[in-house]
């Protein structure tokens, strides 16, 4: 009896310190999560070449007017409707530049784009852009260019930019940068001679934040991307300030490649032209900025070429 | 609880080494222990801090390329996204691999070079909502951190980045190395320590134990010097204390020893001589009287002539013969005179003669190299011993034979009675035997000697004597 109580209690004594190494032990492993995956990572293989869809997506361009993440965020829901209308995959595409889209389209790898006005009118010329439609914003199909500086700027027009650091857009950008090149060039300067510096931005929301920032003294921007930036980020308005507005230009439109097939064409037409009498089409239209979208002929671009053509000539002298 | 058999084991362990040892030994499991316990604590925590380190930096890095990714992606600029791969490897040493999954799930870029390790892809794939996934990949090179985080909230696919531990293995290994070094290191310096103290605090416990030893040899002047004010020391200063008492203690005890043998030696003499002229007193006196009383008896009958009174004078003369041999045997028995005149051996012999007479225990006597005479006080206290033993032997041993050996060697005197009688245990005997054989041994240690008393029950009786010359 004895001898039995004595083992007891030796062995009571005995659990704490198997308790202690325990924890001791336990204390070691902790903070490793128990994940036992293994992977060879010298084992390299080629990567599979993307599956070739049995379904054609509609490629769909945009053209870098906002950034583009701003462009993924404001045509996702039109994309989207597309996608369900024609009830086939829509791909988003997006390149740094204008001339890349424009090289891409011309080469039929896009059937449907929204192109700046510059990259319609070379298209146009070079390869024969087709017109499709042209979206209306606030009700009409122009737009313009404006001339910003930052809020605090003491800056009134062009000439008082003298000197300045000056932001473009994208190089065959008419607003952001044939406008205000031509309006340096009326002042008897080249963008080289009268700022001190230039830089592009490619897309016009980084341009107006660019100028907010004081990155750049002054920046000319699409009045259209403008407008839409100060609604999205109502702070960029306090910090810019607009000095000049360009007369009216031809509204970027919506094209197809030269080589559309006119089913596909007169499919989208009716699409997009439908999108304002159902639910989903308006408020994919009011994600992407648009009233609505309406026909429009070439002619309503002459303005842009007259700008273009006076830069370049006043280029190539 | 301290007498628990666990305790007895553990005293019987413990107690098996010396305090040295003891020490030594604590000193060194310390270290060790402490050694060891810091070194597994430090990894734990180090490697966890590590860890955590790495997981951030994987989730820096990999919010990073996905921030920077994203317009990459959307506008299709492949060469950018693999540059900012490559420039992010470069900035980062300990990144193993990164890469980017477009949306449709197909590797844009990554850092692998030729080929791609094609079952990477699906360890780790990220929500749009997810703010950032880790997880702990086992690989063939190691341990690896691979975050995950959706690029664009996962509209353009997500961003992998994978941190190898091995880094951190060589930081612990590097650690722990330095610690064990470290260790080592403290350690032999604590055994050097701890030699020299244990040396310093056994040094005064062993010369204790020496001195107490000395002590147990009766040797009391043991004095030590106390090294310092501790336990020990006090210890040392308890020890000294006792060992002046203990030396005060025996010297009061050798004082009183010899004053109780003077004074012994004085009693034993004054009885000898008191004996020796009672002795002589009734030898000469009473002797002579009765010698004179005869004589006068013996003319008196031969001149009387009545027969009825000269047979009365006879009866007295006889009376007066047997007062005389009695007086005589009272006088040889209080001292044989023939011990002053003639010697111990002649003594002897008369006395063994007597004893046959009176007793039916056939004594043998042999005397050795015993023609001179011995110093007179040696003589008697032999006789009065081998008295005394024979009058024991008589009274309680029921002996048959008895054998007396007297023999001189040329530094000692040596005596040996011997029965073989009943036998009796030495110390066992009864206080009146006991007295009687603590004369004897009184009387032989007033002569330097030594007396040995060998006996048991049964096996009859031995006693030693020895005395120096």
């Amino acid at each position: 009896m004895r001898n039995e109580g004595r083992r007891t209690r030796d062995e009571r004594n005995e659990r704490p310190l198997f308790l202690l190494i325990v924890a001791l032990f336990l204390l070691v492993g902790c903070g490793r999560p128990t994940e036992t995956a293994v992977v060879n990572l010298s084992d390299l293989r080629p990567l599979a070449e993307p599956e070739a869809t049995t379904v054609k997506p509609l490629r769909v361009a945009v053209a870098a007017i906002i950034s583009p993440r701003g462009t993924v965020d404001s045509y996702t829901p039109l994309l989207e409707y597309l996608q369900q209308e024609l009830d086939r995959p829509v791909e988003l595409v997006q390149r740094r530049t204008y001339g890349e889209i424009n090289d891409l389209i011309e080469a039929g790898e896009i059937d449907l784009a929204f192109v700046c006005t510059s990259a319609y009118v070379v298209g146009k010329r070079e390869f024969d852009m087709q017109l499709l439609l042209a979206p209306r914003v606030q009700g009409d199909t122009v737009y313009y260019s404006l001339l910003i500086v930052p809020a605090d700027s003491p800056a009134q027009n062009m000439e008082d930019l003298r000197g300045a650091i000056f932001a473009f857009t994208d190089p065959i950008s008419t607003s952001g940068r044939n406008y205000p090149v031509w309006l340096v060039q009326q002042m008897g300067e080249t963008p080289e001679s009268f700022f001190s510096r230039t830089f592009h931005t490619y897309s016009h929301d980084d341009v107006i934040r660019a100028v907010a920032n004081r990155v750049a003294d002054g920046a000319a921007v699409d009045s259209l991307v403008y407008a839409f930036a100060l609604e999205r980020e109502p702070e960029l308005a306090a910090q810019t300030r607009v000095i000049h507005q360009s007369p009216p230009f031809g509204i970027p439109p919506v094209v197809v490649n030269p080589d559309a097939r006119p089913q596909l064409m007169a499919e989208l037409r009716d699409v997009l032209l439908a999108m304002p009498h159902n639910p989903a089409g308006r408020a994919a239209l009011q994600a992407a900025g648009i009233d609505d979208f309406v026909p429009i002929e070439d002619e309503a671009y002459d303005s842009v070429r007259t700008l273009e053509t006076a830069v370049n000539l006043a280029v190539s002298d | 609880m301290f007498n628990s058999p666990f305790f007895t084991y553990f005293w019987r362990f413990a107690g098996a080494f010396s305090v040295r040892s003891k020490i030594m030994g604590i000193v060194v499991a310390l270290a060790l222990l402490l050694g060891v316990g810091i070194t597994v604590q430090v990894r734990a925590v180090f490697l966890y801090t590590l860890e955590e380190r790495l997981q951030e930096q994987g989730v820096s890095v990999a919010r990073d390329v996905a921030a920077r990714a994203t317009d990459m992606i959307l506008v299709n600029d492949l060469f950018a996204l693999y540059q900012l791969l490559e420039e992010t490897r470069n900035n980062n040493p300990d990144l193993r691999y990164a890469f980017v999954v477009g949306q449709d799930g197909s590797v844009l870029a990554h850092t692998f070079g030729v080929g791609f390790p094609t079952e990477l892809i699906e360890q780790n794939v990220p929500r749009g909502d997810d703010h950032h996934q880790t997880i702990l990949l086992e690989t063939d090179e190691g341990p690896v951190w691979d975050t995950a985080v959706p690029i664009f909230d996962g509209r353009a696919g997500y961003a992998r980045v994978g941190f190898s531990e091995n880094s951190i293995q060589t930081s612990i290994a590097r650690l722990t190395s330095q610690i064990v070094l470290t260790t080592v290191l403290v350690s032999a310096i604590g055994i050097v320590a701890a030699a020299g103290l244990t040396w310093i605090v056994t040094r005064p416990i062993l010369q204790l134990k020496e001195a107490a030893e000395a002590v147990g040899q009766r040797d009391f002047s043991q004095r030590l010097d106390p090294w310092a004010n501790d336990e020990i020391g006090q210890l040392t200063t308890a020890f000294n204390r006792m060992t002046v008492e203990l030396a005060q203690a025996e010297q009061e005890r050798a004082e009183r020893e010899q004053l109780r043998s003077q004074l012994l030696e004085k009693v034993i003499a004054a009885q000898e001589e008191e004996r020796r002229r009672i002795a002589r007193e009734l030898h000469d006196e009473t002797g002579q009287a009765l010698t004179s009383l005869m004589v006068r008896l013996q003319m008196m009958n031969e001149l009387c002539a009545n027969p009825e009174l000269k047979t009365q004078v006879e009866g007295l003369r006889q009376l007066a013969a047997q007062t005389l041999e009695g007086v005589h045997n009272l006088s040889v028995e209080l001292r044989p005179s023939v011990l002053d005149d003639l010697g111990l051996t002649a003594a002897l012999e008369r006395y063994i003669q007597e004893y046959r007479r009176h007793t039916a225990v056939e004594v043998d006597l042999v005397v050795l190299g015993l023609e001179e005479r011995l110093p007179a006080p040696m003589e008697t206290a032999l006789y009065r011993i081998v008295q005394e033993s024979l009058t024991n032997i008589a009274r309680h041993a029921q002996a048959e034979t008895a054998s007396v050996l007297l023999e001189r060697r040329p530094d000692r005197v040596r005596a040996i009675i011997e029965d073989d009688g009943v036998g009796f245990d030495p110390l066992a005997a009864n206080n009146g035997e006991r007295l009687g054989l603590y004369g004897m041994r009184e009387r032989a240690e007033l002569l330097n000697g030594q007396l040995t008393i060998e006996s048991s029950p049964g096996q009859g009786a031995t006693i030693y004597i020895e005395v120096p010359l």
